[in-house]
């Protein structure tokens, strides 16, 4: 994991920028498309559960520091996702080799139906409550259906850098 | 020896430790710092992403919507033609409103200043309506400043660096805009419904005279946000719950918050 982290670190700083920068004026019937939580969700789905967790981290705060929502909720709905998905990915669910191709999207459109609802809840217990006002339905059929295109190429990314760690150990 | 070591490392954190809550006290706080430090990080990233990103960008949205872009110049034209013709005819009307609004002391007709400013970046999250333009601290603009563009009301300024500020638009969930419809006896609180939603306004009392397209401005009663008069909203929809004594009311930005390119900070800080 120690040989991964500096290149996944490097590669979810490059995600946020790209998120802060590209996706923030690409917007889908006026939403967002939230990269800082697909991208902890694919790395969740290769079962590296302790790199999963870190990039959702990272990404998170990087992303909460330029938005002006309470600090931290991007971050912990991350979280929530890489742990969610590296719980899959440990069991070999998702896996773009053995499952059938549908799988890793499908998952990973669920996660972005969910997690529009699940940064809600935590605007909740943080007494924010004007949230849910927003257009919760279009963030998240719009996420959904971004997260089921962009999830095989994320995944494979995720993959690939997990995989610089276990073959140098080898 | 190992006690020489740990007792160096110790204070070495420590010196560490102090520096950083230096650095955090004098930025204005842990979250401040934080924000100032994430930024710092990600700054080379976003413009290496910027720099690769941006010529692609243009290129296809060139070639996409160029005639697109022809038809909107030649239309902006016609109506830059249109609104200088009638500012000239509106000049001596002007000049009267000046004087009279001088001598009632209106805060808002032609005697705020104000400072023009570039939208730079939209707000990167679909939960809060934001964006982020050009000028800051150092051109006078401070936290609260109304800030107005394309025909009435904006939002609000919220957050400020030397060379940038945060507009909180008027159509955030967090935003609460205390307005007066056009009769200027009904005071009513408008609030935001999202990104892209309108605004809303909602126990209306049913004595209020309203229909489609009745205006709302700014109350500017005393400690308000806003100086009087600045142009809100449009009623959109008066809607009534069976049974309930007060209409809801759904309303359009005066402003096109959908195409926000300048916009002009007014330089008034709200009352006490």
């Amino acid at each position: 994991m120690r040989r991964a982290l500096v290149p996944a670190l490097v590669v979810t700083l490059l995600i946020v920028a790209v998120q802060l920068t590209i996706f923030s004026s690409l917007r889908f019937d006026g939403v967002v498309v939230m990269l800082v939580w697909l991208w902890p969700l694919a790395m969740g789905l290769t079962g590296n559960t302790a790199l999963a967790l870190v990039t959702a981290v990272v990404a998170g705060i990087f992303f909460d520091t330029h938005a002006t929502t309470p600090f931290g909720l991007t971050a912990i709905v991350a979280l929530l996702l890489a742990y969610a998905a590296s719980r899959l990915g440990r069991e070999g669910v998702g896996d773009l080799d053995s499952a059938a191709w549908w799988v890793t999207p499908v998952l990973a459109a669920l996660g972005g139906l969910v997690a529009p609802l699940l940064y809600i809840i935590a605007g909740t217990g943080a007494l924010n409550f004007n949230l849910w006002r927003g257009s919760v339905l279009s963030m998240m059929i719009v996420n959904a259906i971004a997260f089921f295109v962009l999830a095989r190429p994320a995944v494979r990314l995720a993959r690939a850098l997990a995989n610089v760690g276990e073959k140098v150990h080898r | 020896m190992a006690t020489d070591r740990s007792k160096r490392r110790a204070w070495t954190l420590g010196v560490v430790a102090v520096a950083i809550l230096t650095v955090l006290a004098l930025t204005g706080g842990v979250l401040s710092g934080l924000r100032s430090a994430a930024n710092l990080v990600v700054t080379p990233f976003n413009w290496t992403v910027n720099e690769v990103a941006r010529p692609i960008g243009h290129l296809f949205a060139g070639a996409i919507n160029y005639s697109d872009v022809v038809a909107q110049n030649q239309k902006l034209r016609y109506e830059l033609g249109q609104a200088e013709l009638k500012s000239n005819e509106d000049w001596p009307i002007q000049r009267q409103l000046q004087q009279i609004s001088s001598e009632l002391d209106v805060p808002y007709v032609g005697e705020l200043h104000t400072v023009a400013a570039q939208v730079t970046t939209l707000s990167p999250t679909n939960f809060a309506a934001t964006v982020n333009i050009s000028k800051g601290r150092d051109s006078g603009i401070l936290v609260g400043m109304p800030v107005v563009a394309n025909g009435g009301l904006v939002g609000s300024i919220v957050a400020t660096t030397p060379q940038g500020a945060t507009v909180r638009l008027i159509t955030d969930v967090n935003s609460s805009i205390g307005v007066t419809l056009g009769n200027g006896e009904t005071s009513l609180v408008v609030s935001g419904r999202g990104v892209n939603n309108g605004l809303m306004a909602t126990s209306v009392p049913l004595s209020t005279s309203l229909t489609p397209g009745t205006r709302l401005a700014t109350n500017g009663l005393n400690g308000g946000l806003y100086p009087p008069g600045l142009p809100v909203a449009k009623v959109a929809q008066v809607s009534l719950t069976p049974g309930a004594a007060t209409y809801n009311l759904t309303l359009r930005p005066t402003a096109d918050l959908r195409h926000l390119l300048y916009l002009d900070v007014v330089l008034w800080e709200p009352t006490a």
